[in-house]
């Protein structure tokens, strides 16, 4: 047990922030598919990953600090572009069937995309450095705090801030959200839905493509980042509430909350935190804690 | 459909498949009588899961956990109790059943893919504590070296299999034609209707669910039997999204239609995998072709080109 | 009636045909690898086929062991206990294979192990550290190419108690593979230094994306240093929480593998100095002729450093060779007898097969990570070696476990 202080918990929650800051990025992108699509998509995992080895291979082509910064351009757009075509060529066909076979169909491309980036970057260990502003830690509360989870920090709320754009300004954001309540009337009313999901879709994807290359600095690039991601980012879209992208951010900072503060209190244990608050949720807020689409 | 001769009596043909299955340790080699007695054995917990999936409508997303646990609370029985081997036989299936009934309760009043996430944050947990629970469960070194005594030479182990397997199924079709079994399919196609003349829809299901839940169970005694070990890999939730592969790829509104899913995956996995490692990758193409082509799984088409547009309205299991 | 009849019998062909029976080759010693080669172990296994390939390649080309040629088969277990065991099962009953290698995953590793006992069949454990299979769980037939978690931990321990360190905090993978390695140093450390005092532990789990909540808790407790139980995949990024929170200059700590080229290549000059780690193979140590032939070869033939895996690949092969050599026919009782004590030759000086648990003494190298000007990813220092006898567990401790 450790010693609780104040300060490091402070601290603690801090760093739960900024872990819950990735899982909001790539959950609402996934959210955002289910909400408006209605596709499980368990391919968004491998999209993550995809996007940080593309984020890997960009900043290792175009070299120094710039190559960060470029990659975290690069990489979204690469996995929007991947995600573009599996979309117009396979998903379009089958927006009508049910979600379980649209589950198991987007199981089957993550297979297919797994071995496929095994194929490309193969077996070995990739690494990426922070940019060098952001290198080094700052002292906060007496304890070390990444400058890099700082401006994690910083990216969250922008994407937030976007996405609320997004959905709320917008012509095709409005489209979208008519859509996803009705989509033969939005359809009877001579908008094309099929390029309006294809918009979304590429949107949703970009934004896995975001994590996986805002986590490349953090973590070891490897396969099987996939895995570990996916079953994450659901249960977060599930304690949210389906397809409501805000319940992803709260969903996502329950989860990485309970994450740090879990590791902090009862070590030992800390791998069953997250799941035993989605329990708790799911048995008071059966379609989770915010309004669902569905 | 006119004639009513011998050839179309189904249970002559699945008599004769029998006695076929039956001679087969005459003319095969040892490693395809393990691959069958494995195939039977994964096809038992397929179709269990289908029990649920296909007849219920209910997304039973992680369907390996009562797998598992039935392969644990065998392999514990068999190595710890010194008790006689058919108490843990006895013990595999209940204890499933427990957990399945438990993880029921809290989930049955959720929907669809609300109930599948809810049983998959539920059984990570149950995959958590025997991942953890090294005094007791051997943690993620798993379990060894459990053997039956008698039912321990591959032969063997295929008849033991075949017999079991064959009875499980039996009483498994006898519970979807049961009055039972109508209902639980009447649930399926309509909860409100269903609802609304008197059926007991939640108490169904959870009844389905236990059922399923006792025959997985069973199956992981069975797998115990047959590969000596029991690990935590048997209730990990990739394993559940395999076996609902077998259900989608054999044909889920079919009875028969996971075992052959099972058969169609293992062979794949064995064969694709001597020739390249990436059978993963194969097994998503070949999964991707289905869903696009073959919805209904491939004992669902030929039902469906061999009784015309009105089977396809997924009754006749 | 025939409209279903077609296409079962199609369907049944197509089952039949994917069933077709193997060529059987003669005059082979035919060796069956069981390995993960997809996902992030394979970064391990490849180098211990690799090496094990480029070992027979030559061996064959000087015209093979009792006039036989050593060919192997491999297949990919994808780290799943079921896949990999009933790989092992084809490879037994359907290819024919003589001898069993493989496999970085300890429960597979066991369930191998109890199938090789079962068929009689001899088993090299080649990445798997688990202390039981040589130990509690050991028997005739399996054999333990590699350290395992009780030789780590003794080392790490036997390091250790040199420093003035007292009070620890434990840290590590939430599974098999680091719990044994941190009671393996912790329990030796106390036996060395009794003073020693344990403040804590975390445990995270495998594939954790972010070190930072696990380090702050750990630098809350302000240890004297701290004993990292992770391996794999998580090193990587527990270095890189280490640097960029500045951690490894707060406090000390000991990581097992922490000084392998596997841990440090990907991170470049990223990696942090002064990371206390063991291995039992580094490219650049022992600086003998044996060594800088194997690094030659091997960059010859894959265009890259060897790693920890080639080491344990090669006298894989080499043990194989010798046995059959000395045995003097291709029979597996004698084969076992033959092994059983034998001395080989290998890249790191002479290594010893022990005996009564068939696990291979390896001396361990405890360095210090620290930049270095010839090449771009940081390297061990300060190399010291400890001995084979001096981390094995000894034969009593290994009969204890046994209940002998």
């Amino acid at each position: 047990m450790t010693t609780l202080t104040l300060s490091a918990l402070c601290q603690q929650l801090l760093v739960g922030l900024s872990k819950a800051t990735i899982l909001f990025i790539v959950s609402s992108g996934l959210s955002l598919v289910l909400g408006v699509l209605r596709i499980p998509n368990i391919f968004h995992g491998s999209l993550y990953m995809i996007g940080a080895f593309m984020a890997y291979t960009v900043a290792v082509a175009v070299g120094g600090s710039a190559g960060f910064w470029v990659a975290l351009v690069a990489a979204p757009v690469g996995v929007a572009a991947v995600s573009f075509v599996i979309e117009r060529v396979l998903l379009s066909r089958l927006y009508e069937r049910e979600h379980l076979m649209l589950l198991l169909f987007t199981f089957s491309v993550a297979l297919v995309l797994g071995d496929l980036v095994k194929m490309v970057w193969g077996a070995d260990y990739r690494s990426l450095s922070p940019p060098a502003l952001f290198q080094g830690a700052f002292d906060v509360f007496g304890f070390p705090f990444p400058r890099y989870n700082l401006f994690l920090l910083g990216v969250g709320p922008l994407v937030a801030a976007g996405l609320w754009r997004l959905t709320d300004r917008t012509t095709i954001g409005q489209i979208a959200k008519a859509a996803a309540v009705d989509r033969e009337m939005v359809g009877a009313v001579g908008i094309n839905v099929s390029w309006v999901f294809a918009w979304v879709f590429i949107i949703g994807c970009f934004l896995a493509g975001l994590g996986g290359a805002l986590v490349a600095p953090m973590q070891n690039i490897t396969q099987g980042m996939d895995h570990s991601i996916i079953i994450e980012a659901f249960l977060i879209v599930i304690i949210g509430g389906l397809g409501n992208i805000w319940g992803a951010l709260l969903g996502a900072v329950i989860f990485g909350l309970t994450d740090a503060v879990g590791i902090l209190v009862w070590p030992q244990f800390a791998i069953v935190f997250p799941y035993v608050a989605v329990v708790t949720v799911l048995l008071f807020r059966p379609t989770g804690l915010l309004k669902s689409t569905w | 459909m006119t004639k009513k001769s011998i050839l179309r009596h189904p249970p002559l043909y699945i008599a004769l498949a029998f006695i076929l299955l039956l001679c087969l340790p005459l003319m095969l080699s040892r490693f395809y009588l393990y691959l069958l007695a494995l195939i039977f054995v994964t096809g038992l917990l397929a179709t269990s899961l289908n029990l649920v999936l296909g007849f219920g409508g209910m997304y039973q997303f992680h369907h390996a956990v009562f797998y598992g646990v039935g392969a644990y609370a065998f392999a514990l029985m068999l190595t710890e109790s010194g008790l006689p081997a058919w108490n843990a036989y006895l013990a595999a299936p209940i204890v499933a059943g427990i957990v399945g009934l438990i993880m029921g309760l809290i989930c049955i009043r959720l929907s669809k893919l609300y109930f599948g996430m809810l049983q998959i944050s539920l059984g990570s947990l149950v995959w958590a504590i025997i991942f953890r629970w090294y005094s007791f469960t051997g943690g993620d070194d798993g379990i060894h070296g459990c053997y039956v005594n008698g039912i321990d030479s591959t032969t063997n182990i295929y008849y033991f299999t075949l017999v079991t397997v064959g009875v499980c199924l039996f009483i498994m079709h006898r519970i979807v034609r049961s009055p039972f079994g109508r209902v639980f399919q009447a649930i399926r196609d309509n909860p409100e209707r269903s609802a609304a003349v008197g059926v007991n829809v939640m108490a169904h299901q959870l009844v389905g669910l236990v059922i399923a839940a006792v025959f997985a169970g069973f199956a992981g005694a069975l797998f115990v039997t047959v590969e000596g070990s029991a690990f935590p890999d048997l209730l990990f939730w990739t394993l559940s999204l395999e076996i609902l592969i077998m259900c989608l790829l054999g044909g889920w509104f079919t009875f028969l239609g996971p075992m052959l899913g099972a058969a169609i995956i293992l062979s794949l996995r064995t064969v694709v995998g001597i020739y390249t490692e990436y059978w993963t990758m194969v097994l998503g193409i070949v999964m991707m072709l289905l869903i696009l082509f073959l919805p209904e799984g491939i004992l669902g088409y030929i039902g469906k080109r061999r009784e015309g547009p009105v089977a396809a309205e997924r009754t006749e299991p | 009636m025939k409209k279903i009849f077609r296409p079962t019998v199609c369907l049944l062909a197509a089952l039949s045909l994917i069933w077709a029976a193997p060529v059987i080759a003669a005059k082979t010693i035919k060796v069956g690898i069981v390995d993960c080669y997809s996902g992030p172990p394979s970064t391990y296994t490849n180098d211990v086929r690799d090496a094990f390939k480029l070992a027979t390649d030559r061996i064959n080309a000087e015209g093979g062991v009792l006039g036989r040629r050593i060919e192997f088969v491999t297949r990919d277990s994808k780290f799943k206990v079921d896949i990999g065991l009933s790989a092992a099962k084809e490879l037994i009953m359907r290819e024919g294979v003589d001898l069993l290698m493989g496999t970085i995953n300890s429960a597979l590793a066991l369930a191998i192990s109890d199938l090789a006992r079962r068929e009689k069949i001899p088993f090299f454990a080649t990445f798997s550290k688990s202390a039981k299979i040589t130990g509690e769980k050991g028997h005739r037939y399996v054999f333990s190419m590699n350290e395992n978690t009780a030789m780590a931990g003794r080392a790490g321990a036997v390091g250790l108690a040199k420093r003035p360190y007292v009070k620890y905090w434990i840290a590590g993978d939430d599974y098999e593979y680091g719990h044994a390695i941190a009671d393996g140093v912790w329990e030796n450390l106390k036996k060395l230094k009794p003073e020693a005092e344990l403040l804590g532990q975390s445990w995270w789990k495998v594939g954790e994306p972010d070190f930072t909540p696990y380090i702050t808790a750990i630098l809350a407790a302000q240890p004297d240093a701290v004993i990292v139980a992770t391996g794999g995949r998580d090193c990587v990024p527990f270095l890189k929480a280490a640097k960029a929170t500045g951690f490894n200059k707060e406090v000390p700590f000991f990581m097992h593998t922490a000084t392998e080229l596997s841990t440090l290549l990907p991170l470049g000059e990223e990696a942090p100095e002064g990371v206390l780690g063991t291995s039992n193979y580094y490219f650049y140590y022992p600086d003998t002729p044996q060594n800088q032939a194997f690094v030659k070869d091997f960059q010859a033939a894959f265009g890259r450093y060897p790693k920890v895996g080639a080491l344990y690949g090669y006298i894989t092969a080499t043990f194989i060779a010798r046995a059959y050599e000395k045995a003097g026919e291709v029979d597996t009782e004698k084969f076992i007898d033959a092994l059983e004590g034998m001395i080989v030759d290998s890249p790191v000086g002479p290594l010893t097969l022990r005996a009564y648990d068939h696990q291979v003494m390896f001396p361990m190298f405890m360095g210090v990570t620290k930049k270095s000007p010839e090449y771009d990813f940081l390297v061990a220092s300060e190399i010291v070696t400890i001995p084979g006898e001096d981390v094995m567990p000894t034969v009593d401790e290994i009969k204890k476990v046994r209940g002998e």
